[in-house]
């Protein structure tokens, strides 16, 4: 694997402890645990976009640099084959 | 209001095109226990929902659901990929092809068009979670037959964490289930549509 796929593996893996913490806090949202184990992942997952979208290109519209070109056209989709 | 993220959630990577395969994947896009119905069905329920907790369960399995259509539809994609006309009819993909080429279209797996009927919105939180949690065993049970089907380890792979994620939605709708009766009469949960027949303050 490459250093983008190696990042982007590690952006899925961070987003998705996120994602699963999520839904047990949605009705769970005073469980000090579930919190602090959110708190460290999304530190972590944090970084990881920064990383991301600083080398690679905006993963939400908003990661569009202000000012510069219209990048969030210019990457693959997901979907495509080298998407990932 | 949706912000689109980029990426898939979990990673699909198809090297040789299997439309055969494509066909029975696409029940899990337009089928009735399939992704797309999945989204609708809670997005469409939290509106109605007055406990908010689950309410926020409904908006956030909706969404994720969403993100689950895109993973089937690029697995889909990817297993239809650059097609020889040859290869079209003797994989029998000649019906589909015929209607939508290499196009995404939501049918299910014996090519009747994505309904509504699949799945009900009924206004009720009790009724709501008893469907939300039979819609995700029957997604299972769905992910289970197509993992009986094929052996393709790339297909394979992305469909596994899918049928993971059914298990883990039906255990939140379980526990989601049992905060909607704290919130009843435990004399009687049915005395009362709490969406309906107590104008109370959300909660």
């Amino acid at each position: 694997m490459n250093d983008y796929q190696n990042l982007l593996l590690k952006l899925q893996a961070e987003n998705f402890v996120l994602q699963d913490i999520n839904l047990y806090l949605d009705t769970h949202p005073d469980c000090p645990n579930g919190l602090a184990y959110y708190r460290k992942f999304r530190e972590l997952r944090d970084q990881t976009v920064a990383e991301y979208e600083r080398t690679y290109g905006p993963l939400t519209v908003n990661g569009v640099r202000n000012g510069g070109n219209w990048t969030w056209v210019e990457t693959p989709w997901p979907w495509e084959r080298n998407g990932w | 209001m949706w912000i689109y993220e980029k990426r898939l959630q979990y990673p699909v990577h198809i090297t040789k095109p299997d439309p055969k395969t494509a066909q029975i994947i696409l029940d899990q896009f337009g089928g009735p226990d399939g992704e797309l119905g999945a989204s609708q069905r809670y997005l469409a329920q939290r509106y109605s929902m007055p406990n908010r907790q689950v309410a926020g369960l409904l908006t956030d399995i909706g969404t994720e659901e969403m993100a689950h259509v895109e993973m089937i539809c690029s697995i889909v994609r990817q297993l239809t990929d650059k097609l020889t006309p040859e290869q079209i009819w003797e994989m029998g993909f000649a019906p589909y092809f015929v209607e939508h080429t290499v196009g995404l279209y939501p049918q299910t797996g014996s090519g009747e068009p994505f309904s509504a009927l699949a799945f009900q919105s009924k206004g009720d939180p009790i009724t709501d979670l008893a469907e939300d949690m039979g819609a995700e065993q029957k997604a299972r049970t769905t992910y289970d037959n197509i993992l009986r089907m094929i052996d393709n380890p790339e297909v394979a792979d992305p469909i596994k964490f899918l049928r993971e994620r059914e298990i883990v939605h039906f255990q939140r709708f379980g526990e989601a289930m049992g905060k909607i009766q704290d919130d009843l009469n435990f004399k009687n949960f049915y005395a009362v549509n709490p969406a309906y027949d107590r104008p109370e303050p959300r909660r």
